[in-house]
């Protein structure tokens, strides 16, 4: 567990420059809290909110692609797993640090969050469990992306990671296909993010929540796979 | 380690790349089998692109074999528990931007080492590589020969069994290089056994026991370096009184014959010299060097083995 640990503590530090860029994001969003007054601008501070986590689920994508490919091209990655560390535990520390990184936004939203549209009249606990849904998203998207990214290029992993994602609730609304809703639990994450609003902030359910740690772990378990029969000292150019 | 003894073992391995948008391959090793013995500096050598690296990389288990197996310490290539027991130093290391002692504590940690002992001997292996005044600075300002040597730090961190070193000394100032050479010789001195691969030949000679000599993915030669360098020393025999035809090679220099023979033809040659009634002024043994034999070797090899498609 240890070598995991120190690969997504390492990760995190490797990415910690688009990390506190991202988190510019959220200092606006504290910014507006303090300049404009809270009650008033609530809708405001509610979609600037809204954006600035779904932001993030696109950033979690962009992680995932680009995680193995930077270390393949840089060529760290060989004096990593020239250690005792397997392949798996690689991974598992990729999406450790990817989790680590949306769990560090999350909070910062989380804290933002529910002191700005908390002081308007939105319900703090629906705050957070809203952050819960942004986690297991982020989390299963930056999953997705570095599965496809174990074989494809950071471009074409982004491409295949946007279409998984999408496809499944695009198609849902076809009539007859209204299970596929159920199939890639991100836009419904999404959705359950967008959709909420003061007047009814939604409601808990952590159904999509559970489906969507259970398809981390099977798409982690894939990337895995794949991964293993990848010739990694191979150029990526 | 098998019960050969040996810590690194090759059999009958094939590797072949293709181009990802093309059905071409090219075969970087053929049926290349190998055994490295424990407690032995290990010389591997051979011109670019005759699949050293592509050997190493296997025995890392950072790809996998098209054809043949392999083992390391024991285990099939790719157990990464095996590698618990390795120190590996690619050639053009990249690092982690960040200060040396940290960087080697990091290696170490992943590695599986503890906190405690990992302080003392990250401090003690910068040491080792003369980086210990720089241990606290950070590797992205660093030379490239600093940054080798960082390289070997970590490598060095575990205190491996098996030290797989892909040209060490490459970036390395003479004193560097000289310090990287008494570091192998301690090793071996402490039974490590050092799988090193490397361009400069005088460096091989001077620490390897037994070297190979790879070209276009085949072994062409391998040996105790002490057996090869002797089994082709040579002599250089001047005499006068005779003609240079009477031997083959000899040429006519300042009025005497300049006859080159092996060690093993100096008798004969000395005795057919008085037979024909010449007399013999020197006899002047000339050792070949490592560099010699390994341009033999590879002159001598088949042209590369490329593949179309099938």
């Amino acid at each position: 567990m240890r070598p995991v640990v120190l690969i997504a503590v390492n990760f995190v530090r490797e990415q910690r420059w688009p990390i506190l860029v991202m988190l510019l994001w959220v200092l606006l969003l504290a910014f507006l809290g303090l300049t404009t007054g809270a009650a008033r601008q609530r809708d405001d501070l509610l979609l600037v909110f809204k954006q600035v986590a779904v932001y993030f689920v696109a950033f979690s994508v962009f992680f995932g692609c680009s995680a193995i490919y930077n270390e393949r091209r840089s060529r760290r990655i060989l004096s990593v797993l020239s250690k005792a560390v397997s392949r798996q535990q690689y991974l598992s520390g990729l999406v450790l640090g990817i989790t680590i990184a949306c769990a560090i936004y999350c909070f910062a939203l989380g804290i933002t969050g529910s002191w700005t549209l908390g002081e308007a009249g939105f319900p703090v606990a629906q705050v957070w469990f809203l952050m819960v849904c942004l986690i297991a998203a982020c989390t299963l998207a930056g999953t997705v992306a570095l599965m496809f990214s174990t074989f494809l290029n950071p471009f074409f992993a982004a491409g295949a990671t946007a279409a998984v994602m999408v496809l499944p609730a695009v198609l849902s609304s076809k009539p007859g296909l209204g299970y596929l809703d159920n199939v890639m639990p991100v836009s419904k994450l999404c959705i359950t993010l967008l959709n909420s609003s003061f007047g009814a902030p939604g409601k808990v359910s952590w159904s999509p929540i559970i489906l969507a740690a259970i398809e981390t772990l099977v798409f982690w378990l894939l990337s895995a796979r794949i991964f293993s029969y990848v010739d990694i000292a191979v150029s990526v150019e | 380690m098998n019960a050969m003894g040996y810590v690194l073992e090759f059999e009958r391995v094939t590797k072949e790349y293709r181009a990802s948008l093309s059905r071409r391959r090219f075969r970087a090793l053929d049926n290349f089998s190998l055994q490295v013995e424990a407690e032995e500096i290990f010389g591997f050598l051979g011109p670019n692109g005759a699949g050293k690296t592509t050997a190493i990389h296997l025995a890392m288990g950072f790809m996998r074999p098209t054809h043949g197996c392999g083992r390391l310490l024991g285990e099939p290539f790719g157990h990464a528990v095996a590698r618990r027991r390795v120190g590996f130093l690619p050639e053009n290391i990249a690092l982690y931007p960040r200060r040396a002692e940290r960087l080697v504590r990091f290696y170490g940690a992943i590695n599986g080492m503890k906190a405690a002992y990992l302080d003392k001997r990250a401090a003690q292996v910068l040491e080792m590589v003369g980086l210990q005044d720089d241990a606290k600075r950070n590797v992205s300002r660093f030379s490239r020969g600093m940054l080798q040597r960082v390289g070997l730090a970590q490598a060095l961190v575990n205190d491996p069994e098996l030290l797989i070193l892909d040209e060490p000394t490459s970036a390395l100032d003479p004193v560097a290089r000289v310090t990287v050479r008494e570091l192998l010789l301690a090793a071996r001195q402490a039974g490590k056994t050092i799988f090193l691969s490397s361009h400069l030949l005088s460096e091989v000679e001077l620490v390897c026991d037994r070297v190979a000599v790879l070209h276009h993915g085949r072994l062409v030669r391998m040996g105790r370096t002490a057996d090869l360098l002797q089994s082709s020393e040579r002599a250089e025999i001047m005499a006068r009184g005779i003609t240079p035809s009477s031997f083959t090679g000899a040429v006519a220099q300042d009025g005497l014959v300049k006859i080159s023979v092996l060690g093993c033809q100096q008798r004969e040659t000395l005795e057919r010299i008085w037979d024909l009634g010449g007399e013999v002024i020197s006899v002047v043994p000339q050792r070949r060097s490592l560099e010699e034999i390994f341009l033999e070797a590879t002159a001598d090899a088949e042209s590369p083995s490329e593949k179309g498609a099938q």
